[in-house]
Protein backbone atom coordinates (compact mmCIF):
# COMPACT_ATOMS: atom_id res chain seq x y z
CA UNK A 1 0.00 0.00 0.00
CA UNK A 2 1.20 3.46 -0.78
CA UNK A 3 1.61 5.44 2.44
CA UNK A 4 0.52 8.67 0.74
CA UNK A 5 -2.88 7.39 -0.28
CA UNK A 6 -3.43 5.75 3.06
CA UNK A 7 -2.56 8.57 5.42
CA UNK A 8 -2.74 11.86 3.51
CA UNK A 9 0.98 12.18 4.26
CA UNK A 10 2.68 15.47 3.65
CA UNK A 11 5.66 17.16 5.20
CA UNK A 12 3.85 17.18 8.54
CA UNK A 13 0.79 15.52 10.02
CA UNK A 14 -2.29 17.56 8.96
CA UNK A 15 -3.77 19.56 11.87
CA UNK A 16 -7.17 17.85 11.59
CA UNK A 17 -5.58 14.45 11.98
CA UNK A 18 -3.39 15.55 14.92
CA UNK A 19 -6.50 17.02 16.56
CA UNK A 20 -8.46 13.82 16.02
CA UNK A 21 -5.68 11.74 17.57
CA UNK A 22 -5.52 14.13 20.53
CA UNK A 23 -9.25 13.68 20.96
CA UNK A 24 -8.88 9.90 20.79
CA UNK A 25 -6.02 10.13 23.29
CA UNK A 26 -8.38 11.93 25.68
CA UNK A 27 -10.89 9.10 25.24
CA UNK A 28 -8.35 6.45 26.26
CA UNK A 29 -8.44 7.41 30.00
CA UNK A 30 -12.26 7.62 29.86
CA UNK A 31 -12.73 4.02 28.74
CA UNK A 32 -9.39 2.87 30.17
CA UNK A 33 -10.34 4.16 33.63
CA UNK A 34 -13.68 2.37 33.49
CA UNK A 35 -12.09 -0.87 32.26
CA UNK A 36 -9.29 -0.72 34.86
CA UNK A 37 -11.83 -0.15 37.65
CA UNK A 38 -14.00 -3.00 36.32
CA UNK A 39 -11.04 -5.42 36.28
CA UNK A 40 -9.91 -4.47 39.79
CA UNK A 41 -13.40 -4.56 41.34
CA UNK A 42 -14.24 -7.83 39.57
CA UNK A 43 -11.03 -9.52 40.72
CA UNK A 44 -11.69 -8.31 44.24
CA UNK A 45 -15.24 -9.64 44.62
CA UNK A 46 -17.01 -12.93 44.08
CA UNK A 47 -20.18 -13.80 42.19
CA UNK A 48 -19.60 -11.77 39.06
CA UNK A 49 -19.41 -14.76 36.73
CA UNK A 50 -22.96 -15.67 37.71
CA UNK A 51 -24.21 -12.15 36.91
CA UNK A 52 -22.55 -12.02 33.48
CA UNK A 53 -24.14 -15.41 32.71
CA UNK A 54 -27.46 -13.55 32.34
CA UNK A 55 -26.17 -11.55 29.35
CA UNK A 56 -26.98 -12.66 25.81
CA UNK A 57 -23.75 -14.00 24.37
CA UNK A 58 -25.36 -14.57 20.95
CA UNK A 59 -26.49 -10.94 20.62
CA UNK A 60 -23.03 -9.72 21.68
CA UNK A 61 -21.46 -11.97 19.05
CA UNK A 62 -23.77 -10.53 16.38
CA UNK A 63 -22.81 -7.01 17.52
CA UNK A 64 -19.11 -7.90 17.36
CA UNK A 65 -19.61 -9.03 13.77
CA UNK A 66 -21.53 -5.83 12.89
CA UNK A 67 -18.93 -3.50 14.39
CA UNK A 68 -15.87 -5.29 12.98
CA UNK A 69 -17.53 -5.27 9.55
CA UNK A 70 -18.35 -1.56 9.87
CA UNK A 71 -14.67 -0.85 10.52
CA UNK A 72 -13.89 -2.46 7.17
CA UNK A 73 -16.60 -0.50 5.33
CA UNK A 74 -15.50 2.85 6.81
CA UNK A 75 -11.88 2.26 5.78
CA UNK A 76 -13.16 1.36 2.30
CA UNK A 77 -14.97 4.73 2.30
CA UNK A 78 -11.68 6.42 3.23
CA UNK A 79 -9.81 4.63 0.42
CA UNK A 80 -12.54 5.68 -2.04
CA UNK A 81 -12.32 9.31 -0.84
CA UNK A 82 -8.58 9.31 -1.55
CA UNK A 83 -9.47 8.52 -5.14
CA UNK A 84 -12.30 11.11 -5.21
CA UNK A 85 -14.78 8.35 -5.97
CA UNK A 86 -17.72 9.85 -4.08
CA UNK A 87 -20.30 7.32 -5.29
CA UNK A 88 -18.21 4.66 -3.63
CA UNK A 89 -17.71 6.85 -0.55
CA UNK A 90 -21.51 7.23 -0.24
CA UNK A 91 -21.99 3.47 -0.67
CA UNK A 92 -19.49 2.50 2.02
CA UNK A 93 -20.53 5.25 4.43
CA UNK A 94 -24.14 4.15 3.94
CA UNK A 95 -23.17 0.58 4.81
CA UNK A 96 -21.24 1.81 7.87
CA UNK A 97 -24.28 3.78 9.05
CA UNK A 98 -26.57 0.75 8.60
CA UNK A 99 -24.15 -1.51 10.49
CA UNK A 100 -23.90 1.08 13.29
CA UNK A 101 -27.69 1.33 13.49
CA UNK A 102 -27.84 -2.48 13.52
CA UNK A 103 -25.43 -2.49 16.47
CA UNK A 104 -27.60 -0.02 18.41
CA UNK A 105 -30.75 -1.97 17.50
CA UNK A 106 -29.28 -5.21 18.86
CA UNK A 107 -28.10 -3.36 21.97
CA UNK A 108 -31.62 -1.99 22.46
CA UNK A 109 -33.03 -5.54 22.28
CA UNK A 110 -30.41 -6.64 24.84
CA UNK A 111 -31.23 -3.80 27.24
CA UNK A 112 -34.98 -4.39 26.88
CA UNK A 113 -34.63 -8.11 27.63
CA UNK A 114 -32.33 -7.54 30.60
CA UNK A 115 -34.52 -4.85 32.13
CA UNK A 116 -37.61 -7.06 31.58
CA UNK A 117 -35.81 -9.75 33.61
CA UNK A 118 -35.24 -7.25 36.40
CA UNK A 119 -31.56 -6.49 35.70
CA UNK A 120 -31.27 -2.72 35.91
CA UNK A 121 -28.20 -0.54 36.65
CA UNK A 122 -29.25 -0.72 40.32
CA UNK A 123 -29.21 -4.55 40.41
CA UNK A 124 -25.60 -4.77 41.56
CA UNK A 125 -22.06 -3.65 40.86
CA UNK A 126 -21.72 -5.85 37.74
CA UNK A 127 -24.86 -4.35 36.23
CA UNK A 128 -23.75 -0.81 37.09
CA UNK A 129 -20.50 -1.42 35.21
CA UNK A 130 -22.30 -3.22 32.38
CA UNK A 131 -24.80 -0.43 31.73
CA UNK A 132 -22.19 2.29 32.35
CA UNK A 133 -19.61 0.89 29.95
CA UNK A 134 -21.94 -0.32 27.19
CA UNK A 135 -24.11 2.80 27.54
CA UNK A 136 -21.14 5.15 27.14
CA UNK A 137 -19.89 3.03 24.25
CA UNK A 138 -23.36 3.08 22.65
CA UNK A 139 -23.41 6.89 22.87
CA UNK A 140 -20.08 6.93 21.05
CA UNK A 141 -21.52 4.69 18.34
CA UNK A 142 -24.48 7.09 18.03
CA UNK A 143 -22.12 10.08 17.74
CA UNK A 144 -20.15 8.25 15.04
CA UNK A 145 -23.34 7.49 13.12
CA UNK A 146 -24.32 11.19 13.20
CA UNK A 147 -20.90 12.24 11.86
CA UNK A 148 -21.08 9.55 9.17
CA UNK A 149 -24.59 10.66 8.15
CA UNK A 150 -23.34 14.25 7.70
CA UNK A 151 -20.46 13.00 5.51
CA UNK A 152 -22.75 10.61 3.63
CA UNK A 153 -25.10 13.50 2.73
CA UNK A 154 -22.04 15.49 1.60
CA UNK A 155 -20.91 12.58 -0.59
CA UNK A 156 -24.37 12.31 -2.18
CA UNK A 157 -24.66 16.08 -2.78
CA UNK A 158 -21.09 16.40 -4.04
CA UNK A 159 -20.07 18.90 -1.35
CA UNK A 160 -17.63 16.46 0.29
CA UNK A 161 -14.95 17.11 -2.33
CA UNK A 162 -13.65 20.21 -0.49
CA UNK A 163 -13.41 18.30 2.79
CA UNK A 164 -12.70 14.75 1.77
CA UNK A 165 -10.08 14.34 4.54
CA UNK A 166 -13.00 14.32 7.00
CA UNK A 167 -13.82 10.79 5.85
CA UNK A 168 -10.46 9.64 7.24
CA UNK A 169 -10.94 11.57 10.49
CA UNK A 170 -14.45 10.16 11.01
CA UNK A 171 -13.00 6.74 10.25
CA UNK A 172 -10.30 7.10 12.92
CA UNK A 173 -12.99 7.82 15.50
CA UNK A 174 -15.11 4.89 14.27
CA UNK A 175 -12.17 2.48 14.52
CA UNK A 176 -11.48 3.68 18.06
CA UNK A 177 -15.08 2.89 19.02
CA UNK A 178 -14.58 -0.54 17.42
CA UNK A 179 -11.40 -1.12 19.47
CA UNK A 180 -13.26 -0.25 22.68
CA UNK A 181 -15.84 -2.93 21.81
CA UNK A 182 -13.04 -5.42 21.07
CA UNK A 183 -12.17 -5.15 24.80
CA UNK A 184 -15.71 -4.78 26.18
CA UNK A 185 -16.87 -7.98 24.47
CA UNK A 186 -14.47 -10.38 26.27
CA UNK A 187 -14.57 -8.39 29.54
CA UNK A 188 -18.35 -8.55 29.83
CA UNK A 189 -19.38 -11.65 27.88
CA UNK A 190 -16.46 -14.08 27.85
CA UNK A 191 -14.52 -13.59 31.08
CA UNK B 1 -10.49 2.33 -4.86
CA UNK B 2 -7.75 0.01 -6.01
CA UNK B 3 -8.20 -3.74 -5.77
CA UNK B 4 -5.07 -4.12 -3.65
CA UNK B 5 -6.56 -1.80 -1.00
CA UNK B 6 -9.83 -3.71 -1.00
CA UNK B 7 -8.11 -7.09 -0.77
CA UNK B 8 -5.90 -5.94 2.08
CA UNK B 9 -8.84 -4.57 4.11
CA UNK B 10 -10.88 -7.68 3.35
CA UNK B 11 -8.05 -9.91 4.59
CA UNK B 12 -7.76 -7.95 7.84
CA UNK B 13 -11.54 -8.26 8.32
CA UNK B 14 -11.34 -12.05 7.80
CA UNK B 15 -8.50 -12.24 10.35
CA UNK B 16 -10.56 -10.25 12.84
CA UNK B 17 -13.55 -12.58 12.45
CA UNK B 18 -11.30 -15.64 12.72
CA UNK B 19 -9.83 -14.26 15.94
CA UNK B 20 -13.34 -13.77 17.36
CA UNK B 21 -13.93 -17.48 16.75
CA UNK B 22 -10.63 -18.30 18.47
CA UNK B 23 -11.67 -16.41 21.62
CA UNK B 24 -15.14 -17.95 21.61
CA UNK B 25 -13.63 -21.43 21.22
CA UNK B 26 -11.10 -20.70 23.99
CA UNK B 27 -13.89 -19.64 26.36
CA UNK B 28 -15.79 -22.87 25.82
CA UNK B 29 -12.91 -25.40 25.60
CA UNK B 30 -9.97 -24.27 27.74
CA UNK B 31 -9.77 -24.16 31.55
CA UNK B 32 -10.77 -20.71 32.91
CA UNK B 33 -7.27 -19.32 33.63
CA UNK B 34 -5.79 -20.37 30.28
CA UNK B 35 -8.90 -19.19 28.43
CA UNK B 36 -8.65 -15.72 30.02
CA UNK B 37 -5.00 -15.32 28.98
CA UNK B 38 -5.76 -16.38 25.40
CA UNK B 39 -8.95 -14.29 25.16
CA UNK B 40 -7.20 -11.08 26.21
CA UNK B 41 -4.12 -11.82 24.09
CA UNK B 42 -6.47 -12.23 21.12
CA UNK B 43 -8.25 -8.95 22.00
CA UNK B 44 -4.90 -7.11 21.99
CA UNK B 45 -3.99 -8.65 18.61
CA UNK B 46 -7.38 -7.61 17.19
CA UNK B 47 -6.95 -4.05 18.50
CA UNK B 48 -3.47 -3.88 16.94
CA UNK B 49 -4.79 -5.20 13.62
CA UNK B 50 -7.44 -2.45 13.54
CA UNK B 51 -5.03 0.29 14.70
CA UNK B 52 -2.17 -0.63 12.37
CA UNK B 53 -4.19 -1.41 9.24
CA UNK B 54 -7.56 0.36 9.38
CA UNK B 55 -6.23 3.41 11.28
CA UNK B 56 -3.01 3.22 9.25
CA UNK B 57 -0.76 3.51 12.31
CA UNK B 58 1.85 1.40 10.56
CA UNK B 59 2.41 4.29 8.11
CA UNK B 60 2.03 7.00 10.74
CA UNK B 61 4.61 9.36 12.18
CA UNK B 62 6.20 9.03 15.61
CA UNK B 63 4.26 12.01 17.01
CA UNK B 64 0.97 10.13 16.60
CA UNK B 65 2.39 7.16 18.54
CA UNK B 66 3.51 9.56 21.28
CA UNK B 67 0.03 11.11 21.48
CA UNK B 68 -1.57 7.67 21.89
CA UNK B 69 1.01 5.99 24.11
CA UNK B 70 1.10 8.68 26.82
CA UNK B 71 -2.54 8.21 27.99
CA UNK B 72 -2.29 4.46 27.43
CA UNK B 73 0.73 4.33 29.77
CA UNK B 74 -1.21 6.26 32.42
CA UNK B 75 -4.13 3.83 32.19
CA UNK B 76 -1.76 0.86 32.65
CA UNK B 77 -0.13 2.62 35.64
CA UNK B 78 -3.62 3.23 37.07
CA UNK B 79 -4.51 -0.44 36.67
CA UNK B 80 -1.40 -1.62 38.51
CA UNK B 81 -1.70 1.13 41.12
CA UNK B 82 -5.16 -0.20 41.99
CA UNK B 83 -4.03 -3.84 42.18
CA UNK B 84 -2.77 -3.76 45.80
CA UNK B 85 -6.25 -2.68 46.87
CA UNK B 86 -7.76 -6.09 46.18
CA UNK B 87 -4.59 -8.14 46.63
CA UNK B 88 -4.25 -7.01 50.26
CA UNK B 89 -7.87 -6.45 51.17
CA UNK B 90 -9.39 -9.16 48.96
Amino acid sequence: MNADTATMSGATVPPGKTGTWWFLASEIPVFGGLIASYIVVRLGSAGWGEASGHLSFTLALINTFLLLTSSMTVVMAHAASEESNYRSVAKFLGLTILLGLGFLGVKAVEYTTEIAHGFTPASGIFWSFYYGMTGLHGLHVLAGIIVNVVLWIGALKGSLAQNRHRVELAGLYWHFVDIVWIFLFPLLYLA
Amino acid sequence: MSDSHSRHYLMIWIWLLALVLVSVAAASILPKAQALVLIFAVAIVKALLVARNFMHLKNERVIIYVIVLIPLTFVIILLFALFPDFVYRG
